[in-house]
């Protein structure tokens, strides 16, 4: 019964936000009473969406296996934490909990924006069309709702053991809560080229929300990479999966975006790259959507495989897609600024540098089709791997970090006439080479890509540092957080290129109570022990490791056994500590009683967290401060 | 033809000459980082390089693993062609005898020596190629 209420509580909600939409077109937009009545009806739909997704909560938390999915994903067994985590481990649920997120946006935008002008009542419909679109899409093809009746099955068939694990119960909300926060920059920049008022200034409005989705989805692609690295024992933070790549993408037109924000929310010149990055960041956040939905790529990470999801999602994405870009011809005379970009100017920079990521984008997104495209033509399968991403991604980030190197010291609209040579850079050019010099002498790094990216992390970071030294010490005007945020840039490709280059690993085959070595560590196999956990039973090992310096610490892998699947998972054991991890993982036990385990020494990898962490909490407090900035 | 003219034809064929020159090197990348992806039958039928390292996708045969130390050795078929696989290292939770798994690696006479060991994260899974001919 409960159910169908949720059921048609979602029914009525696409029939409101629908409404919305078709208000915000048809109405007189100069009319206040219809800015507040289109304001009004959409609360009121997305209070009647969110009752319908905590009815359905309430299900899962209390069991109700007549609802098909609970049944399907859910067990009696499970921590409430899982029960609930469990709505989204799958294609329906997730989508559900999607567009809750992207009606919850609309509604925090809807109560924040308190000046009514009819740019907020456009902005309100567009963010009720793509509701109201994938509403439908989750009514019509990946319903949430059915049931199993009138004989509901007496227990639920469990969530994936590997997916029960705190991390990933809310690496997807994260990331989602990213992804369509976009929609808010989507929905103005549409509603500008709808009213065509080149005198708005809506990039100023839009800056603080595409912050916080922006730490949102750095957020939540990191908390995926951290899970990854712990849960699959493979050692790695990225493997240039699809589903990552599709990850990426948004991310680095946010990035973009957010750059080219800044720029024209101070003079109209990069507006042009501003609308395009806003429609760009939006579709390419619904184009993983389809990516990840529609099952044509083979990943480790698809959800089942729906030709008629895909091209619904497909179609959908096309339309909009389309129907902004006809729209951004259509105006185009608006946005074209009087200004010039003044070369050696800050915009000078940041449009270079939207180049380069437009080139990291394209090229992704090249590795992302290419295979279908090949198998299509050639009928041959075939798949792009890491190799073809590095040979694209360290070249273009190097040369896009040394253009924001050069674009601190420039100014916004002037040229700056010392750029390379004065004083402050100069000193870091130094220090730089000196860090890059040291690590090749001293620490025998000797591959041509870690020192290039050791001398350019290093770069960044001692320039920002001697801009926060100006900041405390000299009074001069910079903000703190976009500082660190750079900082954070810096020590991610240090931290990479040093992961990259030091870290090594080994297979071991060692018996109980017996010692091998590897680099100088000790490494002995104590005990192993049959443990029972509340949904699994698990072989668990009992390892000792003593490194060159006689510490001493214990590592205990396992290997579970989850009861309601039957599924075997592997459980790494971690010692963390600030330059490594050791790493270990157990495998198989071989005929005459000894096991294979393997030994990782995973270097920098604390810090490759530490510095997306850093930008994460840096973007919010920044979003903050301009929100602050515009009161 | 006038200056401005001139002016804007160049930028409009620097800007062409660029992004020729920038796809270029894009699509090289990616020509020569490529992974072909066969079944064991595809490689006995097909001449390839020792060099190019390929996917293999296809089932564990039964009773064909071979465990010394910590490298194993299996078949991997398709019910049409068999191929022997060599891996030095940790196997999958979900490799076993009978299942779909994908090896990432470099021919070598009939032998295919492994750098990675896939098996997909879905009890279900059976690899792409494998799916209508069984």
């Amino acid at each position: 019964m409960l159910i169908e209420v949720a059921q048609f509580l979602t029914i009525l909600a696409t029939g409101l936000f629908f409404l919305c939409f078709l208000f915000s077109n048809i109405f007189n937009l100069n009319d206040l009473n219809i800015i507040n009545l289109i304001s009004r009806i959409y609360s009121h739909s997305f209070f009647l969406f969110l009752s319908s997704f905590l009815i359905y909560v309430w299900m899962a938390i209390s069991d109700n296996f007549s609802v098909l999915y609970i049944a399907q994903h859910s067990n009696t067994n499970l921590p409430v934490f899982y029960k609930i985590s469990s709505i989204w481990s799958a294609h329906e649920g997730s989508m559900y909990l999607w567009i809750i997120f992207l009606s919850l946006w609309g509604a925090i935008y809807n109560f924040f924006t308190k000046n009514n002008e009819p740019l907020k009542a456009r902005t309100i419909g567009i963010i009720s069309i793509t509701t109201v679109g994938f509403l439908l899409f989750l009514l019509l093809t990946s319903n949430p709702f059915e049931t199993i009746l009138p004989l509901p099955p007496e227990n639920g068939a469990d969530i994936n053991p590997v997916l029960q694990d705190p991390l990933l119960a809310i690496h997807p909300p994260a990331l989602y809560l990213g992804y369509v926060g976009f929609v808010i920059a989507f929905g103005q920049a549409l509603a500008f080229l709808i009213e065509g008022d080149s005198s708005i200034n809506w990039e100023k409005q839009v800056r603080f929300w595409s912050i916080i989705s922006w730490s949102f989805l750095t957020l939540g692609i990191t908390l995926g990479s951290w899970w990854a690295y712990y849960e699959l024992g493979w050692g790695g933070y990225w493997f240039w999966d699809p589903v990552e790549n599709v990850a990426l993408m948004p991310w680095l037109a946010a990035t973009a975006f957010i750059h080219s924000l800044s720029a024209s929310s101070k003079s109209s010149i990069l507006r042009i790259w501003t609308i395009l990055l806003s429609i760009l960041v939006f579709s390419l956040s619904l184009f993983g959507a389809f990516i990840v939905r529609s099952g044509i790529i083979d990943s480790v990470h698809s959800f089942a495989n729906d030709p008629e999801r895909g091209l619904y999602l497909l179609a959908f994405i096309g339309l909009l897609v389309m129907t902004s870009l006809v729209l951004f011809s259509y105006r185009f005379k608006i946005l074209v600024s009087n200004k010039r970009i003044i070369s050696l100017s800050k915009e000078s920079f940041i449009s270079i540098n939207n180049i380069l990521f437009g080139t990291l984008i394209f090229s992704t997104m090249l590795g992302v089709i290419y295979p279908l495209i090949y198998e299509y033509i050639y009928d041959q399968k075939i798949s792009v791997g890491a190799p073809f991403y590095n040979a694209i991604y360290v070249p273009i980030t190097l040369l896009a970090c040394l253009f924001l190197f050069s674009s601190i010291e420039s100014k916004w609209q002037k040229k700056s006439i010392i750029t390379f040579f004065s004083n402050p850079s100069n000193a870091s050019i130094i220090f730089s080479l000196l860090i890059t010099f040291i690590a090749f002498k001293l620490y025998s790094i000797s591959k041509l890509w870690t020192l290039a990216s050791l001398f350019v992390g290093s770069l960044i970071i001692f320039r920002y540092i001697l801009v926060i030294y100006s900041y405390v010490f000299h009074k001069k005007f910079v903000n703190i957080y976009s500082v660190l945020a750079h900082l954070g840039l810096g020590l991610l490709i240090i931290s990479i290129a040093l992961n990259n280059d030091f870290s090594s690993e080994r297979a071991l085959n060692i018996k109980i109570n017996e010692a091998e070595m590897y680099k100088n560590h000790e490494i002995t196999f104590d005990n192993l022990q049959l443990v029972n956990g509340p949904n699994y039973e698990s072989v668990r090992a009992d390892f000792i490791i003593e490194d060159q310096n006689g510490n001493k610490f214990f590592l205990n892998p396992e290997k579970r056994k989850y009861f309601v699947r039957g599924q075997i998972t592997t459980e790494t054991a971690i010692h963390a500590s600030i330059l490594k991890d050791v790493y270990l993982t157990i495998g198989d036990q071989l005929d005459d009683g000894s096991w294979i385990v393997n030994v990782q020494f995973n270097y920098f990898i604390r810090w490759i967290w530490f510095s997306a962490a850093l930008m994460t909490i840096s973007g919010l407090f920044l979003a903050r401060s301009i929100n602050r900035a515009k009161q | 033809m006038k200056p401005i003219r001139k002016k804007r034809l160049q930028r409009v064929l620097l800007i062409l000459a660029g992004s020729a020159l920038g796809s270029f090197f894009i699509i090289r990348a990616l020509d020569t980082n490529l992974d072909f992806f066969y079944t064991p039958s595809e490689i006995i039928l097909e001449e390839i390089p020792q060099n190019k390292r390929i996917k293999v996708g296809g089932m564990v045969l039964e009773n064909s693993v071979v465990r010394d130390k910590t490298k194993i050795s299996f078949t991997v078929t398709d019910y049409q062609g068999s191929l022997n696989v060599e891996f030095d290292g940790i196997v999958p939770d979900l490799f076993k005898e009978g299942s779909g798994v994908v090896v990432l690696g470099y021919l070598n006479g009939e032998t295919v020596l492994a750098e990675e060991v896939l098996a997909k994260h879905d009890e279900n899974y059976m690899p792409p190629s494998i799916d209508i001919k069984k």
